[in-house]
């Protein structure tokens, strides 16, 4: 009713114009003020509003879709190559497992974080998953760099303890 | 007056049938009869989101997967998940473990500790090892002929999950007595 006042207003003087204009802009105002909260079923703006999209980018789209393809086929003929010899002989085969295994794991990790714990969802608890991860991952590797060069490796470690 | 009861006009007609002054007094009986029972409230259009944001913390969540019934394509992209995040935790432990404690975790040790376990430990030891290699092995293969565009459809989806729990129960046993 108070809108139809105004468009009446609106109509009859410039005043009046402004007034509706003034409305207008008092709403607008309002509705990109009201505050998106974090962790509800609350998004940005109203139901006309658009949902936002992250950029595009190739490194988080297709080449990382190819890099991951790439790394899982890899260890294809590496797991092969783990089970017909070993380490002590080709100490290359631990090295490159050390790498390839720790950072299909990352991945596998990181896509579990960004499953259940988005930081749309979880604003602390996802980002901090995610720099506990990379922080895992670096561990990870330099344990594994170690264990391969100071102790008998990945694959003859599992070896002797399979036949225990 | 059954039907009365049935609109729920029975209290209103009652109270006017009852009512000396209401029965005559037809303005007082119309106030009685079409009494609204809903209260409105005048709200500036600005207060729609407000509105909108309190709707939306009320909806319920889209349906949980509980409510669906187990198909070996779903289960069978979970236990996917699992083994491998088992397996990976496996590697992230050791190796975390072995960087803080080499004197402890060092092969030595370890080949020592699992020799010295009694027969029946370090069988379900292996099966409980192999059975996730095999499956998540078996099934990465699957993963990958559906990236390269093969078997990409309800019957391959099927087909190839029956041929993975197949060849994971026969590798897990193959590797168990290894």
């Amino acid at each position: 009713m108070s809108s139809s006042i105004l468009l009446r207003s609106a109509f009859k003087s410039a005043a009046g114009r402004n007034a509706l204009r003034s409305t207008l802009q008092v709403r607008h105002a309002a509705s990109s003020s009201t505050q998106y909260v974090p962790g509800g079923p609350i998004y940005k703006g109203t139901v006309n509003d658009p949902t936002t999209f992250p950029p595009p980018s190739k490194t988080h789209g297709s080449y990382h879709w190819a890099f991951e393809r790439l790394l899982s086929a890899a260890l294809v003929p590496l797991t092969g190559a783990a089970f017909a010899t070993s380490g002590s002989a080709y100490p290359i085969l631990d090295g490159i497992l050390g790498v390839s295994l720790v950072m299909h794991s990352h991945i596998g990790f990181d896509s579990m974080i960004v499953d259940y714990l988005h930081p749309r969802k979880f604003p602390v608890l996802g980002p901090l998953m995610t720099w506990t991860l990379r922080t895992a991952t670096v561990a990870t590797l330099v344990g594994v760099y170690q264990f391969n060069t100071n102790d008998i490796g990945l694959t003859e470690l599992i070896a002797k303890v399979w036949t225990a | 007056m059954m039907s009365a009861r049935a609109v729920g006009l029975g209290p209103a007609l009652r109270r006017a049938a009852f009512s000396q002054n209401l029965a005559r007094n037809q303005v007082a009986l119309r106030t009685v009869l079409f009494k609204r029972a809903v209260q409105t409230q005048s709200l500036p259009p600005a207060a729609s989101e407000e509105i909108l944001n309190q709707q939306r913390l009320k909806r319920p969540s889209s349906p949980h997967f509980t409510i669906y019934q187990p198909q070996i394509t779903w289960l069978g992209s979970i236990v996917n998940r699992v083994t491998g995040g088992a397996l990976s935790a496996l590697l992230y432990g050791f190796s975390i473990a072995y960087l803080v404690a080499p004197g402890t975790f060092d092969s030595a040790h370890i080949v020592e500790f699992v020799a010295g376990l009694p027969e029946y430990l370090k069988y379900s030891g292996k099966a409980i090892l192999a059975l996730p290699f095999a499956f998540h092995s078996w099934n990465g293969l699957r993963h990958l002929s559906w990236d390269m565009g093969k078997f990409l459809s309800v019957k391959g989806a099927y087909g190839t999950a029956y041929a993975v729990l197949g060849a994971t129960a026969v590798s897990t046993v193959a590797l168990v007595l290894m």
